[in-house]
């Protein structure tokens, strides 16, 4: 099986607190891989160790067949990114943001040119191409980060909950262009909390929990196991051990 | 809740707020360490020197109260006044220098189930936390009770009164500038632009008095014409004996003479001022708390094409890098600051150089062509670059993490950087050069070609050293502010100073001793220029120490964006 992200005991310390721990994921070329975890598993950690703001502190990695270790730069320009804090100067325009990401990229003025008019007109922010980011909504930004990080057409998407806070319109046409993406060949690795997302979207999961993967594979053979009809979220809290119920009853609310 | 409850609530809330901000480092390795705990050196130092200065000031204030039945003129009270002369002032400075996240966000207070006037009375009463005004008290005390040790039992309660007033005005004062100001800024566009207005009058007015004192030296020798207007002088002294402390001093004065009929009108002065300035700061209070946000609405000009030029000499990506960098200095309230101070202070110097004929003696300064004025603007140019060069990494905030994860190999970022300095400090510095050249001349050729030479020497020699700096010692700044908040980091800039010394005196010893030594000074342009290649060799060596630094601290510049 051809791999985009490839890992082998994958660790990331923070002093003494192990925040990834020895994990190996395998994510195929083509998939729509969902990452989940609780808040604080570990998820945006190693997506910036797989993305190159983190140095892991122990293990390999390959994306798209390259150590990014090795040659960071050969990664990067295969690949877009979307990260939590969405890694956008205040101070740029939307059209100056994507002109950036087009100059960085090496891309000729035409081609930003056309591509940059299309994400605007598809992000709906083709009205506020000439505002200032400062000036943006929460939605705005992911919307434009979404675009940047699409704009140099990378062969692998890493998305950092790109579904939080966006309106349901822009949230359908993102789904519809992620899977266009998807259909196209390119893989995309995705966080999200909103699990009837993932569920809807992702070909394969991978569950990580307290720093370690604790489940990974397609969706279909993770859910094998489990009761008929049992929906992702049950599958996800059966394995991150989150379907107990609560202890506190909190009777004086 | 009780208002004492809720009193007791902000106490507690700005303690701990003090208390995280020197525990909390979230450091990763050592060097990150000794960076932060560079950064809280001062505020540590400040709150331990606090005891010892409540102290003295106390001290200072029996001392001075002891001495005032006897002598009203005495020197510990007279130093006591001129300190209280700059309370007010501090009072009204201090939301403005001080970053506002240091202070309670007043919106967010709103979702509290508190009253409005309590919570007014909250927020006052945060003015505490300001040194000056917490100082005051120990100082007021201190008066009062050198008062009574002095015998003078009555005049000390008149005294202790008088400063229960002047603290409550003082407190009035604070809590009214910091709502006016949270008032101006809640429209970012208006903020900014007031931000920037401050930023450029300020040092002006504060240059000004130096600057007509020296230019008119010989005038007032000859002709001894006072620097105002009888009639401005007479309303300045008339408005200065209503000034909050010196009604305070007033007030004692009066009361330890005996004279209760004077004392009581400085009393009632004082009550008037507390009365007007809490009853205009709780409306502009609950104004604050009524208006919402905005953001001014900017766009930014239509320049695509010019914005995704690439730059002679620079890769595509080094070039998107230096663009962003300058406008970054374009579009905000520090940036457009180190573009625009240069300016406002070659006009003030242009025009008592003008007025001087073409001379001007300033301190240590002394003008005596367009030359010199062309040199020291230069030098003005290049320090106030230093807040965005030695931080050059740490000022794109968010936009650190778009680079970083950008296929920018680590000389393309810092040539990027270097160039896009370069862009920010050159326009400033040949439009002083050309406008001093112009107005004033003087010099030879050689001497006007070794300055723009020696310009691009220093900064040859800075530019790597800056890299390094703002690699190893990135401030998460925002350049919205006009105080402390968009400064480098403290060593950084301590550093990024000694380099621009260390580094233009080579260009000024090789220029002394072709004109003085050699007295030669065609010879000077051409000492220069290989002076320019020697700093071009350095540069490049720096650069590849610069190279590594960055390599190694990529991963602690992402955490700080």
């Amino acid at each position: 099986m051809d791999l985009a992200v490839e890992t082998r005991a994958l660790t990331r310390n923070f002093g003494s607190f192990r925040a990834v721990d020895r994990i190996d994921l395998a994510v195929p070329a083509g998939s729509f891989y969902g990452f989940l975890g609780p808040n604080g598993a570990g998820k945006s950690t190693t997506i910036k160790c797989l993305t190159g703001l983190l140095k892991p502190t122990g293990g390999t990695m390959r994306i798209l067949g390259i150590d990014p270790l090795a040659d960071p730069v050969a990664v990067k320009r295969r690949i877009g990114v979307m990260p939590e804090d969405l890694a956008l100067f205040e101070r740029l325009s939307a059209e100056e943001t994507l002109t950036f990401v087009a100059q960085v990229h090496g891309l000729d003025r035409a081609t930003t040119s056309a591509r940059s008019a299309d994400l605007l007109e598809l992000m709906d922010l083709k009205g506020a191409g000439t505002t200032l980011v400062t000036d943006f909504s929460h939605g705005m930004r992911k919307k434009l980060s979404l675009a940047a990080a699409l704009l140099p057409a990378p062969r692998l998407l890493f998305l950092d909950e790109p579904f939080e806070g966006i309106d349901a319109v822009a949230s359908r046409q993102i789904k519809d262009l992620l899977l266009s993406f998807v259909s196209r060949g390119g893989t995309i690795f995705l966080t999200s909390h909103i699990l009837e997302i993932v569920e809807r979207l992702s070909t394969h999961i991978g569950v990580i929990a307290g720093g370690r993967l604790v489940a990974q594979g397609p969706i279909a053979e993770l859910s094998a196991g489990r009761a008929a009809g049992a929906t992702l979220e049950e599958l996800f809290l059966g394995l991150v051990g989150g379907d107990a119920p609560a202890s506190a009853s909190l009777d004086w609310i | 809740m009780t208002p004492l409850r809720v009193l007791k609530a902000f106490a507690w809330l700005r303690w701990r707020m003090f208390v995280n901000s020197l525990e909390r480092t979230g450091s990763r390795d050592t060097l990150e360490r000794f960076s932060l705990a560079i950064e809280r050196l001062g505020p540590i130092l400040a709150a331990i020197l606090l005891v010892p200065s409540a102290l003295m000031l106390f001290g200072l204030g029996i001392y001075a109260g002891y001495l005032l039945p006897g002598d009203d003129s005495n020197v510990p009270f007279t130093t006591v006044r001129f300190i209280l002369l700059a309370v007010p002032l501090l009072a009204v400075a201090g939301p403005l220098f001080f970053p506002a996240a240091d202070r309670t966000n007043p919106t967010r207070l709103l979702l509290l189930p508190i009253r409005r006037s309590t919570l007014y009375a909250a927020q006052a009463a945060g003015a505490f936390g300001d040194p000056w005004n917490l100082l005051l008290v120990p100082l007021l005390a201190g008066i009062a009770t050198g008062l009574a040790v002095a015998g003078a039992v009555t005049a000390a309660f008149v005294c202790l009164a008088a400063a229960a007033l002047l603290v409550a005005v003082v407190i009035g004062l604070s809590a009214l500038a910091t709502s006016v100001f949270h008032l101006v800024v809640r429209d970012r566009k208006r903020g900014e632009l007031i931000g920037l207005i401050f930023i450029l009058v300020i040092p002006v007015v504060a240059m000004l008095p130096a600057l007509m004192d020296g230019s008119s030296r010989r005038e007032r020798d000859q002709r001894r014409q006072p620097l105002l207007p009888a009639w401005a002088v007479t309303a300045g002294r008339r408005a200065f004996v209503a000034y909050p402390t010196e009604l305070f001093v007033q007030g004692t004065r009066a009361a330890t003479a005996g004279d209760q009929g004077r004392a009581a009108a400085a009393g009632g002065g004082l009550v008037l001022f507390t009365l007007l300035l809490h009853g205009s700061g709780l409306v502009v209070f609950r104004r604050l708390l009524d208006s919402p946000g905005t953001t001014g609405g900017r766009r930014s000009a239509p320049m695509r094409a010019a914005w995704g030029a690439r730059l002679p000499g620079l890769s595509s990506g080094a070039s998107a890098v230096a663009l962003a960098q300058l406008r970054l200095a374009l579009r905000t309230p520090r940036g457009r600051s180190i573009l625009l101070s240069p300016f406002a202070v070659f006009v003030i110097f242009g025009v008592m150089m003008y007025r001087g004929s073409g001379e001007m003696n300033f301190g240590p300064f002394s003008f005596g062509n367009g030359l010199s004025l062309a040199a020291f603007m230069s030098f003005i140019c290049l320090i106030s670059l230093l807040p965005i060069a030695m931080n050059q990494f740490a000022v794109d905030k968010a936009g650190l993490t778009l680079v970083l994860l950008s296929p920018l190999r680590d000389g393309e970022l810092l040539a990027g950087k270097a160039a896009g300095n370069a862009l920010v400090v050159a326009p400033p510095a040949l439009a002083c050069i050309g406008a001093s050249l112009l107005v004033f001349g003087g010099g030879s050729p050689s001497l006007w070609l070794s300055l723009v030479l020696g310009l691009v020497s220093v900064y040859l020699l800075v530019a790597p050293v800056a890299a390094i700096c703002s690699a190893i010692f990135p401030r998460a700044v925002d350049m919205n502010s006009i105080g402390r908040g968009s400064n480098a980091h403290g060593l950084s800039g301590f550093i990024g100073l000694l380099t621009f010394a260390a580094a233009g005196a080579p260009p000024m010893l090789l220029t002394l001793a072709a004109t003085r030594l050699l007295e030669r000074p065609s010879l000077a342009a051409l000492l220069l220029a290989v002076w320019c290649l020697v700093a071009y060799g350095v540069s490049r060596l720096l650069f590849v120490v610069a190279g590594r630094t960055l390599a190694a601290r990529r991963e602690n510049l992402a955490m700080v964006a």
